[in-house]
């Protein structure tokens, strides 16, 4: 399979994958006729099509909504809302226990002051890092089946903390 | 619900028209009636969403993904029929077209 087949494969895919539920068998099915364009680039186009095809369905759906749509969409959009919903909340939460972990480091540098004062990272990287990565990874493993798109938005605040944190040491160390 | 009858809407409704009962593909429609997937399926959508397309899976051959089939439901033949001689009014300009170019 050419560079370019594979790229509109890939890409169609990703959208079958986030399309709304309205759309998915649609989306699928465009997917599927794929197999049958005989150019690569032609591929591509089909997948561009497509692609354009199921954003326009989409925000028509959304459009009618906004007006005051019929039930079944209306569903859809809640359902979406919920998902978005639980995403955000997942990494307001996250924020907010990563900021409850800094604040416990400062008040132990308070009550402690040696910690601060030896020389010795350890104690803050335990305080600010593996606590909060390891009640993420617990709220992760936790949620994933009931209550997935709070997971993402943990497992998106995470990994963001954790770059964060892989960036903080390289600067420590090289510098 | 009205259906807005547009060039391509016309297009694809001549095209189901051709074999009324047959299951159509739908690479295969992009190709007869030379519209794009963007143009062609959001009008399949609309057809669909109003009860005048039905739709479904191939039964699947081995190895191979089944593929989405599509063919007009009695109510769109009948508004295919019904639109017909939009149909021959658009052939007709388009052949005009096409002399008047060459």
């Amino acid at each position: 399979m050419s560079l370019v087949r594979r790229v509109a494969v890939r890409w169609l895919e990703a959208v079958v994958r986030n399309a709304p539920p309205a759309c998915r068998e649609w989306a699928t099915g465009m997917l599927r006729e794929l197999d049958y364009v005989e150019s690569d680039w032609a591929a591509l186009l089909w997948a561009l099509g497509s692609t354009a095809a199921i954003s326009r369905h989409w925000l028509r759906v959304w459009r009618t909504w906004m007006r005051g749509g019929n039930r079944k969409e209306e569903a859809t959009m809640k359902e979406t809302a919920m998902k978005v919903g639980g995403l955000l909340l997942g990494v307001l939460m996250a924020a907010v226990l990563a900021v409850g972990a800094y604040g416990l480091m400062v008040l132990s540098f308070h009550l402690f002051p040696a910690l601060e004062h030896q020389g010795v990272p350890w104690p803050a990287w335990l305080i600010v890092i593996v606590l909060p990565e390891t009640l993420f990874v617990l709220g992760i493993v936790r949620l994933w089946k009931t209550k997935r798109p709070m997971a993402i938005g943990i497992l998106l605040a995470a990994v963001i903390l954790g770059t964060h944190f892989a960036m903080h040491i390289v600067n420590h160390f090289a510098g | 619900m009205k259906i807005r009858l547009s060039p391509q809407t016309l297009k694809v409704l001549e095209v189901f028209l051709e074999e009324p009962r047959e299951w159509r593909y739908g690479y295969d429609m992009s190709r007869v009636t030379g519209l794009k997937s963007g143009s062609l399926y959001p009008i399949l959508m609309r057809l669909a969403e109003r009860k005048l397309l039905e739709t479904e899976w191939e039964a699947n051959e081995a190895g191979k993904p089944p593929r989405h089939l599509y063919r007009l439901t009695p109510d769109g033949l009948q508004l295919a029929r019904e639109s017909r001689p939009q149909q021959v009014q658009m052939r007709q300009r388009r052949t005009a077209l096409s002399g008047a170019e060459g």
